[in-house]
């Protein structure tokens, strides 16, 4: 079942005299539990093209559909909406809050989509005993490594099971055990929730995990391979 | 959940906070203290109107005020008394005689409303006998072989009643008033010697003392070497109601001391009956009736009653015997809100600068609440909230410091005695008791919120304005 459509995709952005495609006629699907890593040089359009995926930013031209639905077609506040409701984000700067503990950080989403008290508590607590820090529930962010900061990001963009989640650089602060610890706990809950993770990533240790890779240059899709 | 987050928010960088919420704390302070010393002054003024010198309602012939003719007595004085005991709240009544003369003593002279009272009865309306000077004699309580007068002290100092002279009693009040000993030691170059004037006291001792001293402490002893002789003798001249002119003598059988000069200068009080034997005014008849109510807030409501079911008479209430304090009540009311509106009105500039701060450093955070769903309500929300939250932790604690401040001043009062001649001149006490009511508080309360609200605008719209792409971005 296919959960993302994107057609014949373009991003242009024009400054001054310069013209310059971020994103260059990407047509790509994506299915309900893929885990894919979208990769290429710097200034390859990842990072434009999640945003585009994401609803942060708008195609010049092209169509992204969500589950069918027509990303341009909706207005800001219908697609901050839709955003909370069918998108997870994981920031390369794992962009908690840091007035809140990891578990009302986990429960934000859900508190904004007015979820009861007792499903809240239910599903934080199931996932931070996912990401292995249900001890850390109580801890705001300054109390917690880079590591475990970033699996409460994990945890929260999967709180309110959205179709997908979009991971940008999410290893890129982590040293090698904690980069590795995230991955194995993304991709088991990419298993056990058939949630769809697309990443952004230089990293070998995420290419080596995904089951599909989508190498970007220039903004085109160079090559697309599902290693599963 | 936004609430929490606001108020959380408000706390991430404590010295911050605190630096603005100290700065509205004591500029709430300072604005509802000093409008408390403020109101206190016209609440004073007007209690000792009302108490002391006009009560609430007064029922007039209505000739009577703009003639101050002799003749001009309430007709049908028994139906107006009882008309009047009907009125809503009316609690008690008195009635007065009052005709124009002049008091004088060997060598002075001067113009005074003489009042004919029943003294048991004025002390149901009045409180004016609690204002006796120790020491001076009765409310005209004492039955005495002659006429007894109650005047005011400024009058007895016209008429050259009182005298001035330091004594080891005085010296004895002096030292327990504190005085220091040197001043003391200063002033003993005057003992022995007795000053037949303020004027020529206050000369003597400006002599013996330094320019500073003479300043601070004159009042104090000015009170400690005043002394008056009871039963000084004063004449009092009028117009009878045959038109003779008349002239008795009166014994000055108590002063009385009030924060109103004029009142002073201008009042005379002796029994109703003396002054209906000189007069000739018959028995039962009078010149005005005065009443008091249950509560000050009745005046409109039983001024209306009494003016539908007197028409034939002139009715008063306070308000309308002196308009001018009428108007400076209703004025300080809308004073008090611009006095406290500007204050905060400047306080709202840190608050502005405070969370543009906040709003500016939170660029990367504000750009990731809005990528995972936040709307702009919610973040508009919680910034204002945020802004409020600041300028009410700060107001309320002001309001608690001054509701301190106030309730410890306003039992033992601020002591303005060196500015009590002019304060006296225009009925205004030299000691301020500062007093502030609940409405205000609340008016207080309200305009903090506002502030707050005013001062999260444009942060707020610096915050909705982030591209979340861009902010995202940012280190």
């Amino acid at each position: 079942m296919k959960v993302i459509e994107i057609t014949d995709v373009y991003k242009i952005y024009n400054s001054s005299e310069i013209k310059v495609n971020a994103v260059n006629a990407v047509s790509l699907d994506f299915e309900e539990a893929e885990f894919a890593a979208i990769v290429g040089p710097s200034g390859s359009g990842k990072t434009t093209l999640l945003n585009l995926l994401g609803g942060l930013d708008l195609p010049t031209s092209g169509k992204i559909l969500i589950d069918g639905t027509d990303l341009s077609l909706l207005k800001s506040s219908q697609l901050i909406d839709f955003r909370m409701r069918n998108i997870g984000f994981v920031f390369q700067a794992y962009n908690l809050i840091p007035v809140l503990t990891a578990r009302e950080n986990i429960e934000f989403i859900m508190n904004l989509q007015k979820m009861s008290k007792a499903s809240r508590e239910e599903r934080s607590f199931e996932l931070l005993k996912a990401v292995g820090l249900d001890d850390r529930a109580g801890s705001r962010p300054s109390k917690l490594s880079g590591g475990q900061q970033q699996r409460i990001a994990v945890a929260r963009a999967l709180a309110s099971k959205p179709r997908f989640v979009l991971a940008d650089e999410p290893t890129a602060n982590l040293d090698s055990k904690s980069a590795s610890t995230l991955l194995e706990i993304m991709e088991k809950l990419n298993h056990e929730e058939k949630i769809t993770f697309i990443f952004s990533t230089h990293d070998p240790r995420v290419v080596k995990m995904a089951h599909r890779i989508i190498t970007l240059e220039d903004g085109k899709v160079v090559s697309d391979v599902r290693t599963e | 959940m936004i609430p929490e987050i606001a108020w959380k928010n408000v706390w991430r960088n404590k010295s911050r906070s605190l630096i603005v919420i100290t700065a509205v704390t004591i500029g709430v302070f300072a604005g509802v203290f000093t409008i408390a010393v403020m109101n206190s002054s016209v609440v004073q003024r007007i209690d000792a109107a009302v108490n002391e010198e006009l009560s609430h309602i007064q029922v007039n012939n209505k000739e009577f005020r703009s003639s101050s003719d002799i003749k001009s007595l309430i007709p049908a004085y028994d139906k107006v008394v009882a008309e009047m005991m009907k009125a809503p709240g009316m609690q008690d009544l008195t009635g007065r005689i009052i005709i124009r003369g002049i008091a004088s003593t060997a060598g002075r002279s001067t113009g005074v409303e003489i009042n004919g009272i029943n003294a048991a009865k004025e002390k149901q309306i009045f409180t004016l006998h609690e204002k006796l000077i120790p020491g001076t004699g009765d409310f005209l309580d004492t039955e005495t072989k002659y006429n007894k007068a109650f005047i005011g002290e400024k009058l007895a100092r016209e008429l050259n009643i009182i005298r001035y002279s330091i004594t080891e009693e005085s010296l004895k009040k002096l030292k327990d008033e504190k005085l220091p000993g040197e001043i003391s030691t200063k002033l003993i170059a005057l003992k022995g010697e007795r000053f037949t004037s303020d004027k020529k006291f206050s000369r003597a001792v400006e002599a013996v003392l330094l320019p500073g001293e003479y300043r601070k402490y004159i009042y104090l002893i000015k009170e400690a070497a005043w002394s008056y002789r009871p039963g000084s003798k004063i004449i009092l001249s009028f117009i009878d109601i045959n038109n003779n002119q008349t002239e008795a003598a009166f014994r000055v059988s108590g002063i009385f001391r009030t924060n109103n000069d004029m009142f002073e200068a201008m009042s005379v009080f002796v029994p109703e009956e003396e002054l209906r034997q000189l007069t000739g005014i018959p028995e039962n008849s009078y010149h005005r009736v005065i009443g008091r109510l249950k509560d000050n807030s009745l005046s409109e409501a039983a001024s209306a009653y009494l003016k539908k079911e007197l028409p034939g008479y002139e009715v008063m209430q306070w308000k309308e015997i002196q308009p001018d304090l009428a108007m400076l009540a209703d004025m300080m009311q809308q004073i008090y809100g611009i006095f406290m509106g500007i204050i905060l009105a400047a306080l709202s500039f840190g608050i502005v600068n405070t969370m543009l701060m906040s709003v500016l450093e939170r660029t990367r955070e504000i750009g990731m609440l809005s990528a995972i769903g936040m709307n702009r309500n919610r973040i508009f929300s919680m910034i204002m909230l945020e802004s409020v939250f600041l300028s009410l932790t700060g107001g309320l604690s002001g309001m608690l410091v001054s509701g301190i401040v106030i309730a410890a001043t306003s039992k033992n009062g601020i002591n303005l005695v060196q500015y009590s001649e002019g304060l006296e001149a225009f009925g205004y006490s030299a000691y301020l008791f500062p007093t502030i009511d609940a409405p205000f508080f609340i008016m207080t309360t309200i305009l903090i919120v506002f502030t707050g609200i005013l001062s999260s605008v444009y942060p707020a719209r610096k915050a909705l304005k982030l591209n979340p792409i861009e902010a995202l971005r940012k280190e």
